[in-house]
């Protein structure tokens, strides 16, 4: 088959989303109600001063949605759907085609994003940008710099939650690997506390994790924090993790591939 | 003709760790090197040609979805050689993938939520199938398994037969050289298991397709596969015609005697008496050289005949009495 083929799984995965698009609603109400609740702590934090370690309340708006509902996006559906279609062996049918199975799971997982991108986070960031307001990038550089760092976050975000599924594989337990994945994400990528208002130790520990780079790095760059050439220092850090994580996940799939063949599941 | 795929010696032997019951009994799972062992192929050799139409037939746990596993490329041997189109299956999985169909009755392929035409899209792409062959195939295949009604509905709303002839299709959008199915026609009423089993008799003869299907259905066997490949317990039992298992068994002809009224005991030398309801009286005709002719010939006139009814046995019937006479069978096999 043509490498080009795999795009044809995103274009099906985001069509079988869109017919379910009547239970959007719900996602862009709790999504909204998140948002403008860490927004409204935010607002608190700040009680009136215009800057906080030279981070200002509207940084820290757009700071919410970029880190939050943009880059930090919810891998508990795929995370059960990679754990479960192996442990059921519905995954067969995928290695009765001739495709690569992680190659397959990627293409189809973007577009099941893209679906939850346009529905639901698009919307939101619509309603903070004229409601609240929202910052553009802090330069054009830093605004390409930033498109760079968003695919690093989602390929990052995408290994951490296929790392998860296929270890749910062995240890048989999804759910709780879940919950702690959530906890150290929530934690770690910045999502909730970016990396600048944390302690110096924790911030220069969590700093160096792969975590990091779904939603701190990315929103950091976009709101000009870093400049230029520690971008490109980050970024290229970044991509060391991926690589990394892309072994691990690949050498994870192979294990789990023989285990399929020789053991039947 | 060359073959297609040859098995030599082929074994599947699962070996599972021994699942302790309990929660402590859990835990030890994780430690314990014991290990239940079941032996689901048992060294199986044939040859399927090109063009071929075989029947895989056992009853259940015979080792008939392990072994189509393995041809498909999906289950690794545990003994033995095989070979698919001139490849070893599973080592070179994505090679074979693209030269072959595969069915499952028990899991399907298409996707849920969309309709069914744009299951059939996908393949298109994944096969890399030209647009011209595609848009040939997809009109021949949406006639002959009459789904113009249906493809362009979701999947999760078809009925089993429509879905069944759906997933059919998909497997031979693509033109693969070998059509694998395990039990196509589960669950489907006596009207869908009568369209797949002409249907696919029909892709056999008409484009060739080699088909090998397993299956509980013996008019599978009787409608689409001339040859038949029996198993039990990983055992290859018989492979051959099905003309020749009936022959091999002897064929036991069913002879059902009326009379006008009842004539008294019968005996004869040619039949051997199964039941005896007065006027009617039903035989047995154990050796195939004795006629219709030399059975009347024996009874004589007299005795007010009314009718005769002579059954060949059916296909079930000589199934059932192989599993019956397997040891003396099964030693005597290759
Ligand atoms: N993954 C597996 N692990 C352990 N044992 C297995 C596995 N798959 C199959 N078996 C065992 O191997 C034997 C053959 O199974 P298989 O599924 O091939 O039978 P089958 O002929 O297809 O039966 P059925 O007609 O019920 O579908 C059975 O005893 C089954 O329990
Ligand atoms: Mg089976």
């Amino acid at each position: 088959m043509k490498v080009s083929a795999y795009p044809a799984f995103t274009v099906t995965a985001f069509l079988s989303r869109l017919v379910y698009r009547n239970q959007v609603w719900s996602g862009v109400f709790g999504e909204l109600v998140a948002t403008f609740a860490f927004i409204a702590v935010w607002t608190a934090a700040f009680s009136g001063s215009r800057n906080v370690d030279g981070v200002t309340l509207p940084d820290m708006v757009t700071y919410v949605l970029i880190a939050g509902p943009l880059l930090n996006w919810n891998t508990t559906r795929y995370i059960r759907e990679v754990g479960d279609s192996i442990r059921n062996g519905d995954v067969t049918v995928f290695l009765l085609k001739p495709l690569h199975y992680p190659a397959l799971l990627f293409f189809n997982q973007l577009g099941n994003n893209a679906f939850e991108q346009l529905t639901i986070t698009l919307p939101v960031a619509v309603i903070v940008a004229l409601t609240v307001g929202l910052l553009p990038p802090a330069s054009p550089a830093h605004g390409l710099l930033f498109l760079a760092f968003w695919a690093v976050s989602w390929c990052m975000l995408f290994l951490i939650a296929t790392l998860t599924g296929l270890l749910a594989f062995w240890l048989l337990t999804a759910f709780s690997l879940e919950w702690f994945l959530r906890g150290i994400m929530a934690l770690a990528s910045g999502a909730v506390v970016p990396l600048w208002f944390m302690p110096g130790a924790l911030a220069a520990l969590l700093g160096h994790l792969p975590f990091a780079w779904v939603s701190y790095y990315p929103s950091a760059v976009y709101l000009g924090k870093l400049d230029a050439p520690t971008s490109g220092v980050y970024l290229l850090i970044g991509l060391s993790w991926l690589a990394a994580l892309a072994a691990l996940a690949g050498w994870l799939w192979s294990r789990a591939r023989h285990r399929l063949v020789v053991q039947g599941g | 003709m060359p073959s297609i795929i040859a098995a030599r010696g082929v074994e599947k032997i699962f070996r599972q760790p021994r699942r302790l019951p309990g929660f402590i009994g859990g835990l030890r799972t994780l430690f314990t090197r014991e290990f239940t062992e079941v032996r689901a192929v048992d060294g199986i050799s044939f040859d399927i040609a090109a063009g071929e139409a075989t029947g895989y037939l056992g009853p259940n746990g015979a080792g008939k979805s392990t072994m189509i596993k393995m041809m498909t490329g999906i289950l690794v041997p545990t003994a033995g050689t095989l070979s698919v189109l001139g490849r070893e299956p599973h080592s070179n999985r994505i090679l074979n993938a693209a030269e072959i169909g595969v069915v499952f009755g028990q899991r399907s392929q298409l996707w849920w939520d969309l309709p069914v035409r744009d299951s059939f899209d996908l393949n298109r792409h994944i096969y890399d199938i030209p647009a011209g062959r595609f848009t040939e195939n997809l009109r021949y295949l949406t006639a002959m398994l009459d789904m113009g009604g249906y493809i362009d509905r979701p999947v999760r709303q078809l009925s089993l037969g429509q879905r069944m002839r759906a997933e059919i299709a998909m497997a031979l959008l693509h033109d693969p050289k070998i059509l694998f199915l395990d039990e196509p026609t589960i669950g489907l009423d006596v009207v869908a298991k009568d369209a797949v089993r002409k249907f696919l008799a029909e892709v056999n003869r008409e484009r060739g397709t080699t088909i090998i299907l397993t299956t509980h259905d013996l008019v599978d066997i009787e409608e689409i596969c001339p040859r038949l490949i029996m198993v039990d317990d990983g055992k290859l039992l018989f492979d051959g015609e099905l003309k020749r298992l009936r022959a091999t068994l002897g064929s036991r002809r069913r002879l059902t005697l009326e009379f006008a009224g009842d004539p008294g005991p019968i005996i004869l030398t040619s039949a051997t008496l199964t039941a005896d309801d007065g006027a009617a009286k039903h035989f047995l005709l154990e050796d195939e050289s004795v006629s219709l002719l030399d059975v009347l010939e024996e009874l004589g006139r007299g005795h007010g005949l009314k009718d005769v009814k002579l059954e060949e046995p059916d296909i079930e019937e000589v199934i059932r009495t192989f599993y019956k006479t397997k040891p003396q069978l099964a030693g005597a096999a290759p």
